[in-house]
């Protein structure tokens, strides 16, 4: 007995000095000195896009010669990153969405300009003029007096109505552009004995795409924003916002959802859709990849982009920002150029199968139509409609849009909700 | 092998002091008073101490998580309770705190009085604490498995011709679930705790009962209850820390594995908090954050308070 027991103490005793010894390793290695950076990046190891990205820290390391510190943290990255911010532990970069970004990062004045970034060559030319002028057009990606944009994006996601061609090859030759024929098309797949449409619906951020999307259709891009910027709440008595809402409540009315879309957990809705289960899912850029495991035997992924759009088309940038503390920000800057090199910008296109910055850079076939769509547009919105106020889409905009989605709330109701709930909200926030 | 236990310096001082007297044996308590607390006392100040006085500065803040401080007294203490949210969340802590507890408390303690006197009663006590020992973020996936409109749960209703089943996971129905699993997680831990306490009561008690003529009610109620009062208080205590700190079963269960956040009717102020805090994609608010955060502990310190109070009782030795 005393035996074992002595066992175990000991047993246990090295399991502390071995985690106390792991914890000592990973805070070593600390140094200021120019020849590396640390980069802490939104994608696990193993996923598509990490692979391109690790060969290009091996390339640039080999080019170069400045270590690269990397951590593969995955889309929590970010929020490992604010607590730092304040710290001299701050990473040299780090990468995410715009949407995720732009609110620690930007707005809170902690992101460099980019500008020795945005001046370096690539391939022959400066990293400016890669980005295409569009998406940089309104400096939606510059903080106020500064002259450089603070995030070098490198790729981009949106949403369209993706769907399997190989089912369904009607819709590539004729996708409904108008409200009208979507809801037409609908109709006759549920003749046909088809569900329409599959949604998660206790993904709140998914069930609001459909809101933003059908006002920015009638009111154009920014309009979300600026009605959520109100203070009095009246610019919810414009017709489109009572309009867009309704155009919501048509779906839920018209029983377009799939069955149990209120009450199963994601990813549920979307396995069935990429089971042939329903016809279209609208979703983001990523679907592919997502369900690509387990979509069934034959399965053609097309989109065509959220049918009365108009000239519009969502473009959330995923791109690298560097914190304004950072210690090695140049040799960030200098990795964050590097890789808009179209080498790695094909690879993202045609191995992690998602859509590269760079207009000249390849896609694969999954995203040819939403790369049409997007070249197609003229103006650009993003998620949320690029709505940021603390807490105003998590507590206020996204609950009440489910419940629009979900049939728990009629459009007139969602009006109500949002305008006093919006007076409510800017009492306590301004 | 036998041990021999090598009383440590401090206990040999103290031992050779109390033959010498009260004296010597105060002056060397006094003397290691300072060694013995200083090391925990320190590192207790820097790890939660300060911090936790660091919160509630911050919680008089307006602040970003970087960038300026802004002042605002408590101004978002009065934000916090005129935010029907932030009420909401603070009505499921309270509903988890004492519909769940006063559950788990029931069963618990009518699950201790069975297994009392049952035959292999180690096996059922592990069986039933066993729920504990697992991560209760694989309920929260396990729940999608089951209750999923093409899920276990609604595949077996229809064996048995149930063709319209409940919605199992709409958003009204969350909670009430969680409450249900979180029952089901928790009750095995106090009931090992309960039957330590109730096992520590000497049988020749039961024997002066049989003897007396005592019905089982009677036992339970002079000899169980009085015996194990103060393992009930402390189960209490642990019962109320754990509840309003509940978070990780709402966000997994609640929302997605891995996409959004969990639908409001589920939020308890620890979610609230959080998504207060991290909300991932919008200008995160440290200050009310922090303010909701320094609520939830002032409400535990006053029920924990309470508690004890309303637990207290005459230490009965025996």
């Amino acid at each position: 007995m005393a035996k074992i027991r002595k066992l175990s103490a000991l047993a246990l005793i090295s399991a502390v000095a071995l985690s106390a010894a792991g914890c000592a390793s990973g805070t070593g290695g600390e140094s200021s000195d120019s020849g590396e950076f640390t980069y802490w990046a939104m994608w696990k190891e193993g996923e598509a896009q990490q692979k391109v990205v690790a060969r290009a820290i091996a390339d640039f390391e080999k080019e170069t010669g400045i270590e690269v510190n990397v951590q593969w943290q995955g889309r929590d990255n970010l929020k490992k990153t604010v607590p730092t911010l304040n710290t001299n532990k701050v990473p040299d970069l780090v990468d995410g969405s715009f949407a995720k970004t732009a609110p620690v990062l930007a707005e809170t004045g902690q992101a460099k300009p980019l500008t020795e970034a945005y001046a370096i060559d690539v391939d022959g030319a400066k990293v400016s003029s890669l980005i295409p002028d569009a998406y940089l057009k309104d400096d939606v990606l510059t903080m106020e007096g500064e002259d450089a944009p603070w995030m070098l994006p490198y790729s981009l996601t949106r949403d369209a109505v993706w769907f399997n061609k190989a089912t369904h090859p009607e819709l590539v030759e004729n996708p409904p552009r108008t409200w009208d024929d979507f809801l037409a098309t609908m109709e006759e797949m549920k003749t046909a004995g088809e569900t329409p449409i599959a949604i998660d619906g206790d993904v709140a951020g998914y069930n609001a795409y459909w809101y933003t999307s059908a006002m920015v259709g009638l009111a154009g891009p920014g309009s979300l924003r600026e009605m959520a910027a109100d203070k009095t709440g009246k610019a919810w008595n414009e017709p489109e916002a009572l309009e867009a809402a309704q155009m919501i409540e048509d779906l839920v009315k018209g029983d377009y959802f799939i069955n149990g879309y209120n009450a199963s957990k994601w990813p549920a809705q979307q396995q069935s859709w990429a089971d042939n289960k329903a016809v279209m899912l609208f979703n983001g850029t990523w679907i592919p990849t997502e369900t690509g495991p387990y979509a069934a035997d034959g399965f053609e992924y097309s989109s065509f982009p959220f049918p009365s759009l108009g000239d519009s088309a969502r473009a959330d940038f995923v791109g690298f920002a560097v914190p304004a503390r950072a210690k090695n920000a140049e040799n960030a800057q200098r990795f964050a150029a590097f890789f808009l090199n179209k080498k790695y910008q094909d690879a993202l296109g045609s191995d992690a199968k998602i859509i590269p910055i760079r207009a000249d850079a390849a896609v694969s076939e999954e995203m040819s139509t939403v790369k049409e769509a997007l070249d197609a547009a003229d103006s650009y919105y993003m998620q949320n409609d690029g709505i940021s106020f603390p807490g105003y889409t998590e507590k206020l905009l996204w609950p009440a849009l489910s419940d629009l989605v979900l049939g728990k709330a009629d459009a007139k109701t969602f009006v109500e909700t949002m305008k006093t709930g919006q007076i409510d909200y800017w009492k306590q926030n301004s | 092998m036998t041990e021999v236990a090598v009383p440590p310096a401090a206990v040999r001082v103290a031992l050779t002091g109390r033959r010498g007297g009260g004296s010597t044996i105060d002056r060397a308590r006094r003397r290691l008073f300072v060694p013995f607390v200083g090391p925990a006392f320190i590192l207790y100040s820097i790890l939660f101490v300060v911090p936790a006085l660091y919160a509630v500065w911050i919680s008089f803040n307006k602040w970003a998580g970087a960038g300026p401080m802004d002042f605002v007294g408590f101004g978002n203490y009065v934000r916090l309770f005129s935010d029907k949210l932030f009420l909401r969340s603070f009505g499921n802590t309270l509903l988890l705190l004492f519909v769940v507890g006063l559950a788990i408390f029931v069963i618990a303690f009518a699950l201790t009085l069975v297994l009392r006197d049952m035959a292999g009663k180690k096996i059922a006590r592990s069986v039933i604490f066993f729920p504990h020992l697992v991560n209760a973020m694989i309920f929260g996936v396990l729940a999608g498995f089951i209750f999923n409109p093409g899920g276990l749960v609604n595949t077996l209703l229809a064996a048995f011709g149930v063709t319209d089943p409940p919605p199992w996971l709409s958003q009204d129905n969350l909670f009430p679930l969680i409450m249900v699993m979180m029952t089901w997680i928790t009750t095995g831990y106090f009931t090992t705790i309960l039957m330590a306490g109730v096992d520590r009561i000497p049988p020749y008690y039961y024997e002066d009962c049989a003897l007396a003529g005592a019905n089982a009610f009677q036992r339970l109620r002079y000899v169980i209850l009085p015996l194990t009062w103060d393992v009930f208080g402390t189960c209490a205590v642990l019962w109320t820390i754990s509840s309003v700190k509940i978070f990780e079963i709402i966000w997994i269960f609640g929302g997605s594995s891995g996409a959004g956040m969990p639908p409001t009717q589920t939020w308890t102020t620890a979610v609230y908090t959080y998504v207060t805090a991290f909300s991932g994609e919008s200008v995160p608010a440290y200050g009310a954050a922090s303010a909701s955060a320094v609520l939830s502990l002032a409400l535990v310190s006053v029920l924990v308070l309470l508690l004890r109070r309303v637990m207290k009782r005459e230490a009965i030795e025996f």
